[in-house]
């Protein structure tokens, strides 16, 4: 026989395992540094805050929302922001009409549709990557068929800047976030737990009724929210809109009709910036353009929040 | 709130009807079976004995009935007392129905015989008594009334009284040997009636445990009192 | 939910239950008891019903009739195919791209699975009510409705809704907020409320799967007794893996269980089908009976 197995008294062991400090070096460092972290990259994002906020006070104090509604010129004491804003606001709303019906659309048939075989991964796996593309890529295809095809249906507008326009420009940016609307509504509609789709079909309802009247309801605020800050991220871009004419200088649009503004020269919100901020008067670059993007990260922000506030409004607990 | 496992109570009340059934065949029966022996009427006896039948299909429907709720049910508690109560009550009638026919059969090979009219009112009080301890130890079971049902042992009294006293009773009648072989035969009545009373004092000692849970003899055949 | 009471006895009897005093002796009238499964017809007749998912033989070799106005039970270990089994009358496994099923199922005489059935139709006419109750995110007055609604019913909706509410014991308890959420039920209720929206198409069978295995005790009483009384217009078939409650509830019971190949193949399989009170006193089957007594390795 071996050792004796010494009896332990369990509820010493656990009197004492309960009570008393517990020192640990090694995980109040790793607090600490985490921490550190966290407020390094805060105190970026504030200091970075602070420059535009500090550049940008001037502007508005001077001048209050006249810089928000004033078209770009070249005198730093008129130049406004407005140009900019309807462009953007425009490729934003082409951006919607392309992107939405066809991201839904396509998602909708990838979820609910579409068989499980390998093609189906296939297609899943690929639009994830197309989301990964960098966005100039989309500029260069953009100028390759969008600008020509803008052209062709008679949307091109005239003159040298043909085809250079809020519509291609719009479109391109479209198939640039067209991934991301596929993923974040596919992501809403695999939310859906399958017995809402058990009990439609248990009813003796087709499928398309199931999707219509069950699954997209319930998937509704998640497809918005995603939707929501795919535009978001179409406001944003700059790179694509360089790539395929936007007018990065002065223009004017003149008393143009409102036909001929849609399909002729066009600016966005962030090329101004960018354009502000390489001008040789100083004004420009050190208070129009943080102003400019103080402006911009105000819609976006509005944006996100417009999200977040969408989603917690309809977020149901299954 | 809507009654749950309607179905069972149903079922289980079905089971009641089935043994009240049997119980008032069996009054019929004993009191039948004594009013044929008094006037020595065979007919009458035979009709007893036909009456067995009912008896018994009865009881073998009550066993096959018993044993699908037990299967299907799975009863607790009191349902599972009432269970056990009416499976043992059920044997305990079927008996009773038994014993009057005993009492049919002994009319029937008394035929002819002389009789003794003391003997013969002595059978007629005895009788008397076990055909309203049937009645009454049903009654209790039907409204669950435990005092009823502690009263019957109270009620067995005379006729375990009576019966011992057959046998002396009998021994002192005449030396006519027919006389002696009917009293014989009475003496065979005696104490099948008395055992019917046993079997209704049983049936009290099962509504006892019915409705309290716990079993007791009532009375224990060894003593005297 | 009434029903009347025809015998004066019995009613003294039934005032009572079986540990209260009565006042009054029970009259001793044996109740004309004829034989409840005298010959109702077959609604389903299964010959040979086979699955498969893929490569996986799920079941095997079926074949039973379901008569109607019944309640027929089917029980089993896990993995002998009975939930597949039921899935198949109302073609739901349509649904699974892998799985294929062969044999036939007649239902009112006519192939389930013939090239010009619909199965949107048969699910009109077969319903379903799912192990954890799933109602729509809606109203408990759009839960119930949109069967109705999209199977193109043009009648009075309201009336409907009221009448598959009280079939389903819940009409009481939501008449009130008809137009509240169905989550903000009890689960038993919500389960009473996907009763209720199964059978306002007007089915005539109602497919059950573990209906009562997510709900308390006294719950599954509920919906046990609302079966009880459903199979007055309804045929109904349910899965469970509760006997007890297929011993209550079913007036057939059909048992199944797994057979094990060769090739380590497991197949579900159909053993015994017979009423309920011959399967759980005196099954034919040794494996029947080593299963319902719990001897079952």
């Amino acid at each position: 026989m071996g050792a004796r197995i010494e009896r332990v008294d369990t509820a010493a062991v656990v009197r004492g395992s309960l009570q008393g400090r517990r020192f640990n070096p090694g995980g109040l460092a790793f607090e600490a540094s985490l921490l550190l972290m966290l407020l390094v990259s805060l105190a970026v994002l504030v200091t970075l805050l602070a420059d535009i906020i500090g550049g940008a006070i001037p502007v508005f104090r001077d001048r209050g929302l006249d810089f928000v509604t004033s078209g770009i010129t070249l005198d730093s004491d008129t130049a406004g922001v407005w140009t900019g804003l309807l462009g953007s606001v425009a490729i934003t709303l082409v951006v919607a009409v392309v992107a939405f019906p066809m991201g839904i659309g396509a998602a909708i048939y990838l979820e609910e549709y579409a068989p499980g075989n390998s093609m189906t991964r296939f297609i899943q796996t690929n639009i994830r990557n197309l989301a990964g593309v960098p966005s100039i890529v989309y500029g260069l295809l953009g100028l390759a068929v969008f600008v020509r095809l803008v052209d062709l249906i008679g949307l091109g507008g005239s003159g040298s800047t043909a085809g250079r326009n809020v519509v291609s420009a719009g479109i391109t940016l479209a198939v640039l976030v067209l991934p991301i609307v596929i993923i974040t509504a596919s992501e809403a509609l695999r939310a859906v737990p399958d017995a809402i789709r058990e009990a439609g079909f248990g009813v003796g309802a087709t499928r398309w009724e199931v999707v219509r009247h069950h699954v997209l309801p319930a998937a509704a605020p998640g497809v918005l929210t995603g939707t929501v800050l795919a535009l978001a991220r179409a406001f944003g871009e700059t790179a694509p809109l360089l790539v395929i004419g936007v007018a990065t200088g002065f223009f004017s649009a003149g008393s143009a009709s409102v036909f001929d503004r849609l399909t002729g020269t066009y600016t966005a919100l962030p090329v101004v910036v960018l354009s502000w901020s390489r001008q040789a008067d100083p004004a420009f670059k050190e208070h129009l353009a943080p102003a400019a993007i103080l402006v911009l990260l105000v819609v976006l922000f509005v944006a996100n929040a417009a999200a977040i506030t969408l989603r917690n409004k309809y977020d149901r607990d299954w | 709130m809507t009654e749950l496992r309607s179905h069972f109570y149903e079922q289980l009340q079905e089971l009641e009807r089935n043994l009240v059934l049997m119980g008032e065949h069996g009054v019929q029966m004993l009191t039948d079976a004594i009013g044929a022996l008094i006037v020595s009427d065979v007919d009458a006896a035979r009709v007893v004995m036909d009456a067995d039948d009912v008896v018994d299909d009865l009881y073998l429907q009550v066993h096959h009935e018993w044993l699908e709720v037990m299967a299907r049910q799975t009863p607790v508690a009191i349902d599972l007392r009432l269970m056990s109560v009416i499976l043992h009550v059920n044997s305990h009638l079927e008996r009773i129905a038994d014993l009057a026919v005993t009492i049919a059969k002994i009319t029937r090979k008394s035929e002819g015989l002389p009789h003794d009219p003391t003997i013969i009112s002595h059978l007629q009080e005895m009788g008397d008594i076990v055909t309203s301890m049937v009645r009454a130890v049903m009654e209790a079971f039907t409204a669950r009334d435990l005092d009823a049902a502690l009263a019957l042992p109270e009620m067995d009294r005379p006729v375990n009284r009576l019966n011992r006293r057959m046998v002396r009773k009998v021994a002192a009648l005449s030396a006519d040997p027919e006389l002696l072989e009917w009293g014989v035969r009475m003496i065979v009545v005696a104490r099948t009636l008395e055992r019917a009373g046993d079997n209704a004092v049983d049936i009290a000692e099962q509504i006892a445990f019915l409705l309290t849970g716990e079993f007791r003899e009532f009375t224990d055949a060894s003593h005297h009192d | 939910m009434n029903r009347a009471v025809t015998h004066d006895g019995e009613a003294a009897v039934a005032a009572r239950g079986p540990g209260h005093v009565a006042s009054r002796p029970i009259s001793a009238t044996v109740s004309d008891r004829s034989e409840p499964l005298a010959d109702n017809p077959d609604i389903f007749k299964v010959r040979g019903l086979n699955v498969h998912y893929g490569e996986f033989h799920a079941v095997k070799g079926v074949s039973m009739a379901i008569r109607q106005n019944e309640i027929t039970a089917l029980i089993g270990p896990s993995g002998c195919g009975k939930s597949t089994v039921l899935r198949c009358f109302n073609r739901m496994n349509d649904l699974i791209e892998i799985a294929r099923v062969s044999g036939s199922i007649e239902y009112h005489g006519v192939d389930l699975y013939g090239r010009d059935v619909d199965p949107v139709q048969v699910r009109r006419h077969i319903g379903m009510v799912f192990q954890k109750p799933n109602p729509f995110p809606k109203s408990i007055y759009d839960n119930v409705a949109f069967g109705p609604k999209i199977a193109g019913f043009d009648g009075n909706l309201d009336q409907l809704v009221e009448e598959s509410l009280t079939r389903a014991a819940l009409w009481d308890e939501v008449k009130d907020k008809l137009n509240g959420s169905a989550y903000a039920l009890s689960g038993g209720q919500q389960q009473r409320l996907c009763i209720a929206r199964a059978i306002a198409t007007s089915p005539d069978v109602v497919l059950m799967d573990e209906p009562a295995s997510s709900l308390d005790p006294i719950a599954t009483l509920r919906i046990e007794e609302l079966m009880q009384d459903l199979k007055e217009d309804y045929s109904i078939v349910i899965v469970t893996h509760n006997m007890q409650q297929a011993a209550r509830v079913s007036d057939r019971t059909a048992f199944f269980t797994v057979d094990t190949e060769q090739t380590g193949q497991r197949t579900g399989v159909l053993v015994e089908y017979d009423v309920t009170s011959r399967i759980f006193t005196n099954p034919r089957e040794q494996r029947t009976e080593d299963y319902i007594t719990g001897r079952f390795g």
